[in-house]
């Protein structure tokens, strides 16, 4: 089997985050994230070869920012290529990344990921609409009114989906609503050490969170994640190339990307076979195949620090479970002991997570540049250990595409031709 | 109440230019074809799944392609009016009275005989603390004339049968 060439993330970058950036323009929040970048990595915009970008289109009420954004990223006469993928776009595109490195294309060695959102000059329920008006419709078809279709999927939009799973969740492990503002705590306390992030709350307590009020049972005002102006950027190279931009480059090892069947809404005004929303095997699938590529066997003892896309608490225990890294129904018992502290066994969402910070087309990618950070060991909320193994994931679509990146601070050995 | 304290940074407000966008009306196109054969079989109250012959999975509302063998089902198969709830969620209707809101659930029912859920929603009587996952439910028919689409079915009930209603072991012995 032929191998691509191994792969390496010289360093990451971010411009401030937070719920109005009205000092700037789009083209200009994307800038300060590549400046970072270049700054952080000791490299310049001539040494980039390539770039890849994306955000999740319709939600700044701008269409194509590639189009006419090129000489604010420096990609002038270089080849550009935008991934959307919506909740997963900056998966995608860390993953498009990696396979513009790894093909060894001639001339095309250090690609920059670059992923955006700014929220604050658009209309979210708009973008939203987009994605679900055509099935929504539909239905109108199949005789139900209007105003039943907005009571029913209504509760079905982004939230919506959140809480089914909640409540599903919380069936199966005997999880409690506390143990949900329990996650949320930890992430909010993270997120305050952490210089770019959106929602920095250093003295929350359990009791804040459950005084506020439902937005959609079992989650809280005070467990929901905010709408985030914000960039981030992240350099993918060669092996060969990495050691001249940083002295700890971070090899990533595995990818997976994996749709499932959507949940809730079945395509077409059909169905859906998955019946418990909680259950996702696509994140399973994902994680058997990124954790075969990178020789993991037992995730719960390789890997050591791990950074997921949960935008409602309930979602990370979820996911912790489905990637292998808890035993099911056990990651609520994990945050009671402080497993997941930043000084824990299994250090999680150090950043602070998407839960305190989320800009659409750069959150999934913030996920790959704090576990490279943290390998790197230049995080803004550095963990006490040496990691030597993270994983990255994000996730997105109707509850159904997850995206895996696992990194590591050792190259995976390739088995070439006429070796051994 | 409600409200949460988090260490906020001030932007100047520069460059702001308003804009409005209306969105223009879109033609999507569905095949429909399976869900004509369903609907014709609701306006006798009978509801009917579509069976996939390569893995045995009922779809209802029924599928043009199962996803995992990539076929058409042809073969229709009826289906119990009773199902369970698989999930729910809450919507939040205002008290006109009170003005407070009050959560009413949406749940996702997988009929008995069937292999997916669809959203519907519950008799109004039923109040969101009762609702479980697993709960028992059954289907009722709107009054009157049926027209052959969705709205045939007006809402699900509870079921409320004797084995409901025993609340201890030794109950039914004793009746």
């Amino acid at each position: 089997m032929m191998a691509g060439r191994q792969v390496a993330i010289a360093g990451a970058g971010f411009c401030e985050h937070a719920s109005k950036r009205s000092d700037v323009n789009m083209a200009e929040l994307v800038r300060e994230a590549i400046d970072n970048c270049l700054k952080n990595a000791n490299c310049e915009l001539k040494d980039i070869d390539a770039f890849v970008t994306g955000n999740m289109p319709g939600f700044e009420g701008i269409g194509f920012p590639e189009l006419w954004m090129t000489d604010w990223l420096g990609a002038r006469n270089k080849p550009l290529m935008r991934v959307t993928t919506g909740g997963t776009t900056g998966g995608s595109i860390g993953i498009a990344g990696y396979y513009n490195v790894t093909a060894g294309l001639p001339g095309i060695d250090n690609v920059l990921v670059v992923g955006f959102e700014h929220q604050s000059c658009g209309d979210t329920s708009v973008g939203l609409a987009s994605v679900a008006y055509a099935e929504v419709s539909l239905y109108t078809k199949f005789g139900l009114s209007m105003e039943k279709i907005q009571r029913l999927f209504g509760a079905g939009s982004a939230i919506g989906i959140a809480s089914y799973q909640a409540i599903n969740y919380m069936k199966r492990s005997g999880c409690t609503e506390e143990d949900l503002a329990r996650v949320v705590v930890q992430n909010r306390h993270n997120a305050a050490k952490n210089w770019y992030t959106h929602l920095k709350m250093p003295k929350l307590t359990i009791e804040e969170v459950l005084d506020t009020p439902y937005v959609s049972y079992p989650l809280r005002y005070g467990m929901l994640t905010p709408a985030t102006d914000g960039a981030c950027a992240v350099l993918f190279t060669t092996e060969e190339n990495s050691k001249k931009f940083t002295d700890i480059p971070v090899f990533v090892n595995g990818v997976a990307s994996v749709s499932n069947e959507n949940a809730i809404l079945g395509y077409a005004g059909s169905g859906t076979g998955q019946i418990d929303p909680c259950e996702q095997v696509g994140a399973i699938e994902s994680s058997k195949l990124a954790y075969s590529q990178a020789g993991i066997s037992f995730p719960e003892k390789e890997i050591e620090y791990v950074e997921v896309y949960s935008p409602f608490p309930n979602q990370e225990l979820q996911w912790l479970e489905r990637l292998g890294l808890f035993k099911e129904n056990t990651a609520h018992l994990r945050y009671r002991d402080g497993t997941t502290a930043p000084n824990g066994e299994l250090p999680v969402n150090c950043s602070g997570g998407v839960n305190s910070t989320n800009a659409i087309g750069a959150s999934g990618l913030e996920r790959i540049a704090e576990a490279a950070l943290q390998i790197m060991g230049k995080a803004g909320n550095q963990v006490p250990k040496t990691v030597h193994t993270a994983l990255a994931h994000s996730w997105g679509g109707v509850i159904n595409l997850v995206t895996l990146m696992v990194m590591s601070d050792k190259p995976k050995r390739i088995w070439k031709k006429g070796d051994a | 109440m409600g409200r949460l304290e988090y260490v906020k940074k001030e932007y100047a407000r520069t460059r702001t230019v308003e804009g409005k966008w209306y969105l223009s009306s879109c033609k999507y196109k569905y095949n429909i074809t399976p869900v004509k054969t369903c609907f014709e079989m609701l306006k006798r109250r009978k509801l009917v799944g579509l069976k996939c012959r390569g893995c045995n999975h009922v779809f209802f509302p029924p599928k043009l392609v199962c996803p995992r063998c990539m076929t058409m089902p042809d073969k229709w198969v009826g289906l119990r009016e009773t199902g369970v709830v698989a999930t729910f969620t809450a919507t939040y209707d205002k008290d006109e009275k009170t003005g407070e809101l009050v959560p009413v659930p949406i749940v996702a029912v997988r009929l008995d005989g069937a292999d997916t859920i669809y959203t519907v929603e519950l008799n109004p009587k039923i109040k969101f603390d009762d609702v479980y996952v697993g709960m028992p439910v059954k289907v009722k028919w709107r009054d009157g004339e049926l027209q052959g689409n969705l709205s045939d079915i007006e809402y699900f009930d509870a079921i409320e049968d004797a084995g409901m209603l025993i609340k201890e072991p030794g109950d039914a012995v004793k009746k």
